[in-house]
């Protein structure tokens, strides 16, 4: 088993009254599993995503990541699994303005300690494979809202994750480019054994899933 | 991975250009100020090392308290250097200097004379016991005979052109020919001898071979032998005074022994400082030349730390308020994989990076100003380029500077949680501020101390300036060397006292300007007793010496040329009432004497009091003086009515020609030779001043980003209060406020700490200023005076943006 969520409960405190994001959330994911994860805007699917990525915490209840409790994972073995384990699409992109498209695609590769050459090799994949060669020098801000988009989805595959938890991955995608990721997701899910953890609106990208997890109000209906 | 960090703290430095540039200038400007303030002080340090075997070489001082008299001497009497070698085994050497100020050296068969400022007496070992090689010469003999003296290669070449003069004669003052011996290279000038340039055989001075231990006019150093250590020697050196020093006295006290001596509230102590100490630890009434002191090496240790230490605080208060921008970036290495480590190195690298462009910018800053820094210190420092542990030591700071100040933005950064920064400008990752506060606290109260020192040191100064001496300095020049005259001194000094411009003249070798002169024991007519000895300045003085200097007098008469009996008359000063223990009334036509000892002492009348003058520097009480006539002046006091001073120089010069034709015309101010007794507090004031200016620069520096960080976060909110009606000065005014309330909170702090720092600094002076209010106000206006014209720019600048382009661009 991958991760385990159990009674997650999730709030913050608003006017002196807890205002509830998570209620009662019960989840668990096998290895090689694809998830989407869907509700209306607003239900808490961000949120949910968020903390099975680690990156936000829960008020109560358990979760276990690889059956170690998440409570007791130290920074740098969280750290550590964000380079060997994990791979992030966010809603919003989160490129470094700072980087060219190119180094944007290096970075985890840098942190993972891989070698120059085999760097340049990769990135020139991803380069080719999300056809945005020609954008290799240019910096995020330079870009349409779907290509960065397209640069955020290669930045989370290049590194090999076991795992991608994509928010909205095709959100600012046309509907040719969204069946192409859908058709990466789908190949790495079978070929590779990729877990896939992702939120959508679209019932036809949830269609590539194995389970569909639907959300109200930050409950699991 | 190290090439990433470099590229990636390059593009963000380059990015937020103007936050770099006032990082690296702050930093840039305080690291020249403390490189500066280093090189000076490892000058300072490195006083008088280079000569051989400098630690175990000591001079030999005496404290000593007689008739009221307190002397601090770094002299010691003829006798003491032979007899100490003699006596002591443990003392391998020892030598002697007798100073005799300048005089006026020509070239034998010259006509063409020029001033020679140092000149020294030495014993013929000097060169071998400083380790000193010679040009020309040879050290052992050079200063063996009577009449030969020993060049530096400086004077050398200013007065015969050359440094092949051995044998050359010169003359001294037109009086004694002198054969050159020797010649040496320039005393280093970091050395206690670097004024001297001629060194005249001992052999010459008479009273150095005298059995004379009541005077103390020679500095006197010895060489302890290896392994000998100073402290085992205090004892031995005391035992001096019992063994020799009393039994001599008693020719004059007969039947004073050690125990009446000290008895009697008096003492002499002698006791060895080390020659590497001189420089900043030596505070006598007598050197040989000006020393430091060692609380400006700390002074200045501090203002360079500050200057550090302001310019790092802005660093790291800069790049924490930039954090902001920073934080998305942290979450998103974050979750790409990079631990905490690579966080803090990445941004360590960029703090590095500054360092270092800044120390690039600080050496050619330092190399631009050195040379002013040099003519103003009167130092020749260098920065040491080819020294590899100059280098190091730069490097190593550096490197630690930029740790320093990078290491706090870099943990600080490192900590913000993913999904806060992600989640967009949550002012949860830049903190509430706290800290950047307390660092802008700090450093307006370092301003704000410095501020209110540079204004105490400048009012002292001031005060000191224009305080009632006693008499009046200005519109007095001073005429030195008269013996050029011969027999025409007198007649000199009629024709000047009757030009136009001249109100009077006076022929004395005694001015109130503040120059170090010994005491005489003067007795009470009937008494006999040591211990009523009192100690008083000797003056001769002529006639109309009141007259000239405007001095007042509380009781009695001036001097009248009419009267014969005069010449055994005395005039006192107030300081002398309570030693005779008599009113100024009283004192009138008692009669004292300093021969008391001898068949027929010659007594002095008193016949007038003087109103106190100043006559030493302010840092010391007036003591008892007496002045009498005496007709042997080497130097004039003319005081001028007005007119054009140049005309009148040219005049009086005029008239010197004609009575001393070819000899140097050589005068001074007396307001001028009054001041050069405060150099030592002008410099150290100008340099306040200075450091006090970079200091605010520097915290103005940071304070200007802060605004202009604080001004560009709130874009959007001053957006949409101009939209909602706010006007400009409302809105720069709610920016500005935040700031000045730090500056409130940093006067607060450093009111009293200046307060105590500064009255600790002018305990040194018996006569200082009261610390006033007006100071404390004064620093506090000025302060916020700067911190408003500092920040309102970017306030306003802030406010009056047109809404719609700070609201559209998010
Ligand atoms: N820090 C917070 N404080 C208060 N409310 C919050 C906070 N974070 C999220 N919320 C609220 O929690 C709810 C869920 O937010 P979340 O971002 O998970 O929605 P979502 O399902 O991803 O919506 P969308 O489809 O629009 O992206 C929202 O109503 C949001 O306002
Ligand atoms: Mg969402």
């Amino acid at each position: 088993m991958l991760l385990q969520l159990r009674n997650i409960f999730k709030w913050v405190q608003q006017g002196g009254q807890r205002v509830f994001l998570l209620k009662d959330i019960n989840l668990e994911v096998q290895e090689g599993e694809f998830i989407s994860i869907m509700g209306p805007s607003g239900s808490g699917k961000s949120t949910l995503l968020n903390v099975i990525g680690m990156l936000d915490t829960f008020d109560e209840g358990e979760y276990d990541f690889l059956n170690e409790s998440v409570h007791t994972l130290k920074e740098k073995y969280r750290s550590n699994l964000y380079k060997e384990y994990i791979g992030f699409v966010f809603q919003s992109y989160h490129l470094l303005d700072d980087l060219t498209v190119e180094e944007n695609l290096e970075m985890p590769l840098l942190y993972k300690k891989i070698k120059g050459s085999e760097r340049k090799a990769l990135v020139a994949d991803m380069l080719d494979r999300f056809n945005i060669v020609g954008k290799k020098d240019l910096f995020p801000t330079q870009l349409s809202g779907g290509q960065q988009q397209l640069v955020g989805v290669a930045r989370a595959l290049i590194a090999n994750p076991k795992l991608i938890l994509a928010d909205e991955p095709t959100g600012n995608l046309n509907s040719q480019q969204s069946e192409e990721i859908m058709q990466l997701f789908k190949k790495l899910n079978e070929e590779e054994g990729v877990t896939i953890i992702q939120v959508t609106h679209s019932e036809k990208n949830a269609e590539y899933g194995s389970r569909i997890i639907n959300l109200l109000d930050g409950r699991q209906i | 991975m190290f090439k990433n960090y470099l590229k990636i703290a390059w593009r963000s430095l380059k990015k937020q250009a103007f936050f770099t540039f006032l990082n690296t200038f702050g930093l840039a400007i305080g690291m020249a100020g403390a490189l500066i303030i280093s090189l000076y002080i490892y000058d300072e340090l490195s006083y008088d090392k280079m000569f051989a075997n400098a630690d175990r070489i000591y001079r030999i001082d005496s404290d000593i308290k007689f008739g009221g008299a307190e002397i601090k001497a770094g002299e010691a009497a003829a006798p003491m250097a032979e007899t100490l070698k003699r006596d002591y085994p443990q003392v391998e050497a020892a030598v002697r200097f007798r100073t005799i100020g300048s005089a006026y050296v020509k070239k034998v068969g010259g006509n063409r004379s020029a001033k020679e400022n140092h000149i020294t007496y030495a014993d013929s070992t000097v060169f071998e016991f400083f380790g000193i090689d010679l040009l020309a010469g040879d050290a052992k003999t050079a200063l063996t005979g009577t009449n030969s003296l020993v060049l530096t290669k400086t004077a050398a070449e200013k007065h015969f052109g050359s440094t092949d003069v051995i044998g050359q004669n010169l003359l001294l003052d037109n009086t004694d020919t002198y054969t050159v011996t020797g010649v040496i290279e320039d005393m280093p000038k970091n050395s206690y001898f670097n004024d001297y340039s001629v060194f005249l055989a001992m052999a010459g001075n008479v009273a150095s071979r005298e059995d004379n231990w009541g005077g103390n006019n020679y500095f006197t150093f010895i060489k302890l032998i290896p392994g000998a250590k100073a402290e085992d020697f205090q004892e031995p050196l005391q035992g001096m005074l019992e063994r020799y020093m009393l039994p001599w006295s008693q020719k004059y006290f007969p039947g004073m022994t050690a125990e009446s001596f000290a008895a009697s509230g008096n003492y002499i102590r002698y006791h060895t400082m080390p020659l590497t100490d001189i420089h900043l630890h030596s505070d006598k009434n007598s050197e040989m030349s000006a020393t430091s002191s060692i609380q400006n090496i700390y002074i200045l240790s501090f203002i360079g730390l500050f200057l550090i230490i302001l310019a790092s605080v802005n660093f790291m208060n800069l790049s924490t308020a930039h954090s902001l921008k920073r934080a998305k970036e942290v979450g998103v290495r974050k979750t790409l994989g990079s631990n905490k480590l690579n966080l803090v190195f990445q941004f360590l690298t960029e703090s590095g990076l500054i360092a270092f462009v800044s120390l690039l910018a600080a050496l050619l800053i330092t190399l631009v100003v050195l040379p002013f820094f040099n003519s103003f210190t009167g130092k020749s420092i260098e920065i040491p380029f080819t020294q590899p542990l100059f280098w190091f030591a730069l490097l190593g700071a550096t490197m630690l500077l930029g740790l320093l100040s990078g290491s706090y933005p870099a943990f600080f950064m490192s900590r913000f949680t993913p999904v806060k920064t992600l989640k967009g400008n949550s002012s949860e990752s830049v903190g509430n501020g706290r800290v950047r506060n307390a660092l802008v606290i700090f450093q307006f109260s370092i301003s704000v101390f410095l501020i209110i020192s540079t204004l105490v040191v400048f009012q002292q100064l001031n005060y000191i300036q224009n305080k009632d001496l006693g008499f009046s300095k200005d519109q007095v020049l001073l005429i030195n060397e008269l013996g050029a005259l011969g027999s025409k001194t007198k007649a000199f000094k009629e024709q000047i006292a009757n030009m136009g411009f001249v109100e009077s003249a006076t022929l004395s070798n005694y001015y109130p300007t503040p120059s170090w002169r010994s005491d005489t024991s003067f007795f009470e007519e009937g008494s006999r007793d040591q211990e009523s000895a009192i100690q008083m300045q000797e003056w001769d003085v002529d006639t109309d010496y009141l007259k000239t200097m405007e001095m007042e007098l509380v009781a009695g008469r001036d001097f009248n040329p009419a009267y014969t009996s005069d010449s055994t008359a005395i005039i006192i000063n107030e300081a002398t009432l309570p030693i005779l223990n008599v009113t100024a009334e009283e004192a009138l036509g008692m009669r004292i004497s300093e021969e008391i000892d001898q068949e027929n002492p010659t007594y002095y009348t008193i016949i007038g009091v003087v109103k106190d003058f100043h006559y030493r520097t302010l840092r010391t009480n007036i003591d008892a003086l007496g002045m009498h006539l005496n007709s042997n002046a080497q130097n004039m006091a003319v005081r001028m009515s007005g007119g054009n001073y140049a005309d009148n120089i040219a005049a009086i010069e005029n008239t010197w020609n004609t009575m001393a034709p070819g000899q140097p015309f050589d005068y001074r101010f007396m307001d001028e030779a009054f001041n050069t007794t405060y150099e030592a507090e002008q410099k150290l004031s100008q340099i306040f001043f200075i450091f006090t200016m970079l200091s605010i620069f520097i915290a103005c520096l940071g304070l200007f980003g802060l605004a202009a960080f604080n001004a560009e976060k709130r874009t959007k909110e001053i957006g949409v209060r101009k939209v909602l009606g706010a006007t400009v000065s409302q809105i720069s005014y709610r920016l500005t406020v935040d700031f000045l309330k730090l500056v409130g909170v940093a006067i607060l702090i450093s009111l009293p700490v200046g307060w105590y720092v500064m009255n600790k600094w002018l305990e040194d002076f018996s006569y200082r200023i009261e610390i006033g209010v007006g100071v404390f106000l004064l620093a506090a206006v000025l302060a916020i005076i700067v911190a408003i014209l500092t920040v309102s720019y970017q306030s306003i600048k802030a406010a009056i943006v047109n809404p719609v382009k700070s609201l559209r661009s998010e």
